[in-house]
């Protein structure tokens, strides 16, 4: 829906990114190279799974079994575990410690995704003649994914800290498993419940703000207990 | 707050849009592929009827559409396309949208659910039909089958029209004016254009009876192979001609079998010619019977009788059509004695019924085929069981093969081929045809779904190889001798007949929203945004809300 349609689009997807960079100071500290940095390695990740992907669940034409499908999924969204790593290497290449590093990282791993995937379908699609939410929704979604890009980049920092509270540690890890199969378990529950495209996106959005505020609860107790601000 | 976070988003929005953009974007644009079709439902659609008839032009004059998709209740101006159900368009509408309207694109039911038509259903389809054809129409006119997608833009469309609008209160109305579903209906064929290389083709074969074959009488059965209707896509033409030139064929069979055993070798000559153009005019008959005429062996004019078959599997009796009352003791007149005789041999018997039209040279086109011939001086009749030849089932979209009654094909077939076989031996009784040389109803069935499978339009069969042609040649010269194509090519500078194109294309609907939505969507978006810079702006006191939610918890837990 023409050239106006798609600014629209862009405006929704590339604004927040923009914000949370502009806001979080990252600007002040010149972090745009870091996030360009941590781009890279997002985008190496995924080539390495996507390899995984591609040597270990070759795609059968053929009509699997049911039952065997989902422990199929099931080991494929495990691939997922790799995104971890990949941010964990993100986060050990930034020096400095706390929200800086951590929005850094979110952002720069968000940005090469939206990019990488957003761009083209935006590109291709919202400046078509033909009208669809989907492009809006897929921008809604893009923001989702930042508040959720920032979340796992805290939580794996958190992890990777030895002065995190024992007890914390394996709400933590649970966190991030959770993270980890969110999408694997999304699907399936809203395909069973045979929501709405818009209910869907809403169940996502208040899923990962969920998330989001444990996160941020656990994120204030250590940044507390290190004397961090 | 807002008024000093002004200056912030404005600066903010410039470090957004930066300089480069403004290369970058046109760049962009210029070098991206423009694919309209992507993302946008589209379905086959069959333009209408474009010809010229000796200069003079008929149907729908222009093929292009890009313009808003309106039902026949909201649609108000020529910047719209109007979508109807053909169920739903009436003849007086359709005028009005001929005049008023930018396109208009008819949805025909379903292809296999057009046989199930009730009689007023096919009445009314019929009646639209010829008032369709009637005049010229310059707005583009297409059809398309209905599929669930094409309702499901009816009923949206139907949504647009300011009749429901003015059920609710005028908040409601606008809501519905913003958010409605608009389509965009895009047909990007090219501008109509003349048909090049039309060459209609004749194909004629005769029997050549026992004797010196110039003294010898001769009988023409001719049949026209092409159909026509409003739709050239979609002119199946089963009783008008299918099963004139499957009665043709069978005759040739029949006929043969006789002319080869020189024990019934008859003392008749035989010509079976089945002329293309037949819904143009006659405009095949025509050329033949200039080649004949004017040629070397022109067919002598006092012992030649030509006998034209045009829809001819109806029920009810079989119609004599001459334009001018036979003689008595003439090849007329014994014509019909001996097809009189032949029809009340069958069981149930049926009647021939002679009818006697003027021919009228100030209409623009003949009446029957026999026209063609008597206008030289042949004594010509056409049978039909078609009444006038101003019914217009005769060229309708309905005269499909599932509307054919095979046996009443096969019972007409079996009273031409006795008369037929009677005159050429002069017999007055007996049975002729029968048993082993009967009428196979198979061999007719065969060639009437062969031939009415595909669209015969005169606009589609009339160039050089096409497959109908050779099928029908091969036919007959399976039964006769010195068959032979020839073809009639209209003149270069005034062509007696001109076809356009496209036949077939394809619809492109879009769906779009109306510009007031991008503008809404755009605010909203902002509306968006700026809850997202405030939440982002103030994080510091969400971040140390939860920092003293979690203090309290911590008191609480020390």
């Amino acid at each position: 829906m023409t050239l106006y349609h798609f600014g629209n689009c862009v405006a929704l997807v590339y604004v927040p990114y923009y914000l949370t960079y502009k806001f979080s100071g990252l600007g002040e500290y010149g972090a745009f190279w870091k996030c360009f940095q941590a781009g890279c390695i997002y985008v190496f990740t995924q080539l390495a799974k996507m390899l995984i992907l591609a040597t270990f669940f070759p795609t059968s034409d053929a009509p699997g079994i049911v039952g065997l499908d989902y422990v199929t999924e099931f080991l494929k969204a495990t691939v997922d575990l790799l995104d971890l790593a990949g941010m964990y290497l993100v986060l050990s290449g930034i020096p400095g410690k706390g929200h800086a590093k951590i929005v850094t990282a979110g952002v720069g791993w968000g940005g090469a995704e939206l990019l990488l995937t957003r761009g083209l379908l935006l590109w291709v699609g919202a400046r078509g003649a033909e009208f669809h939410w989907k492009y809006t929704q897929k921008c809604l979604e893009s923001n989702i994914n930042l508040v959720q890009h920032v979340t796992t980049a805290a939580l794996v920092w958190m992890w990777t800290r030895h002065d995190l509270k024992k007890s914390l540690v394996p709400i933590v890890t649970m966190l991030l498993l959770a993270m980890t199969y969110k999408p694997l378990v999304m699907e399936n529950v809203l395909e069973v419940m045979a929501f709405s495209a818009w209910s869907a996106l809403a169940m996502k959005a208040l899923a990962t703000v969920l998330f989001g505020v444990i996160t941020l609860q656990m994120y204030v107790v250590l940044a507390e207990s290190i004397g961090m601000f | 707050m807002l008024f000093g976070n002004a200056d912030e988003i404005l600066d903010a929005f410039k470090m957004v849009v930066p300089y480069y953009l403004l290369i970058a974007l046109p760049l962009m644009i210029i070098i991206s592929p423009v694919n309209p079709v992507a993302g946008a439902q589209e379905f086959p659609a069959f333009r209408m009827q474009q010809y010229d008839l000796h200069g003079v032009p008929h149907g729908c004059r222009s093929s292009i559409v890009s313009l808003d998709g309106r039902g026949l209740s909201s649609w108000s101006s020529s910047r719209h396309c109007v979508l109807a159900r053909i169920e739903d368009l009436t003849v007086d509408l359709y005028r009005d949208i001929r005049t008023r309207a930018g396109a208009l694109l008819v949805i025909l039911p379903k292809q296999e659910e057009m046989a199930k038509l009730s009689d007023t259903a096919k009445q009314h389809i019929l009646s639209l039909e010829s008032a369709m054809m009637q005049q010229e129409t310059q707005i583009p006119v297409y059809f398309s089958h209905w599929t669930p997608e094409v309702q499901s833009i009816l009923e949206d469309i139907d949504e647009i029209s300011p009749a429901s609008n003015q059920k609710g209160t005028a908040a409601e109305a606008m809501i519905n004016q913003i958010s409605a579903n608009g389509y965009q209906i895009v047909v990007g064929a090219g501008h109509p254009s003349v048909r090049s290389e039309i060459s209609i083709a004749n194909i004629h074969g005769k029997l050549v009876g026992n004797g010196h074959e110039d003294k010898l009488p001769t009988v023409v059965v001719t049949a026209h192979y092409d159909s026509f209707a409003v739709i050239p896509g979609e002119s199946y033409g089963a009783n008008s001609n299918a099963a004139g030139v499957a009665m043709l064929l069978e005759l040739a069979r029949l006929m043969s079998s006789l002319y080869s055993d020189t024990r019934t070798h008859p003392r008749y000559n035989l010509v079976f010619l089945l002329t293309g153009g037949g819904k143009m005019n006659y405009q095949g008959s025509k050329k033949w019977l200039e080649d004949q005429v004017d040629g070397e062996n022109a067919l002598p004019q006092d012992s030649t009788y030509v006998l034209c078959l045009d829809s001819i599997a109806g029920s009810g009796p079989i119609y004599y059509h001459v334009s001018k009352p036979p003689k008595e003791g003439s090849v007329g007149d014994r014509l019909v004695k001996s097809l009189n005789t032949a029809a009340e041999q069958e069981e149930p018997t049926t009647a021939v019924v002679l009818n006697h039209k003027k021919i009228n040279l100030a209409e623009e086109t003949l009446a029957w085929e026999h026209e063609r011939f008597s206008m030289k001086r042949l004594p010509a009749a056409t049978l039909s069981t078609v009444k006038s030849h101003k019914d217009f089932a005769r060229s309708s979209i309905l005269d499909t093969k599932d509307q054919l009654d095979i046996s009443s094909l096969a019972r007409n077939t079996r009273v031409v081929a006795e008369a037929l076989g009677k005159h050429i031996f002069a017999l007055n009784s007996g049975k002729i045809f029968s048993d082993q040389l009967g009428v196979d109803e198979n061999s007719l069935q065969m060639w009437i779904d062969y031939l009415a499978s595909m669209t015969r339009a005169t606009h589609v069969v009339s160039h050089k190889n096409h497959q109908v042609v050779g099928a029908l040649k091969d036919a007959l010269t399976k039964y006769l001798k010195g068959v032979k194509v020839t073809y009639m090519v209209p003149d270069r500078r005034d062509p007696e007949v001109a076809f356009y194109d496209p036949v077939r294309t394809i619809v492109n609907v879009y769906s779009v929203k109306p510009a007031i939505f991008d503008l809404i969507l755009t605010f909203a978006i902002v509306a968006y945004l700026l809850i997202i810079y405030l939440v982002l702006q103030n994080f510091s006191s969400i971040y140390s809300l939860s920092a003293s939610i979690v203090g309290v918890r911590k008191n609480k837990s020390d």
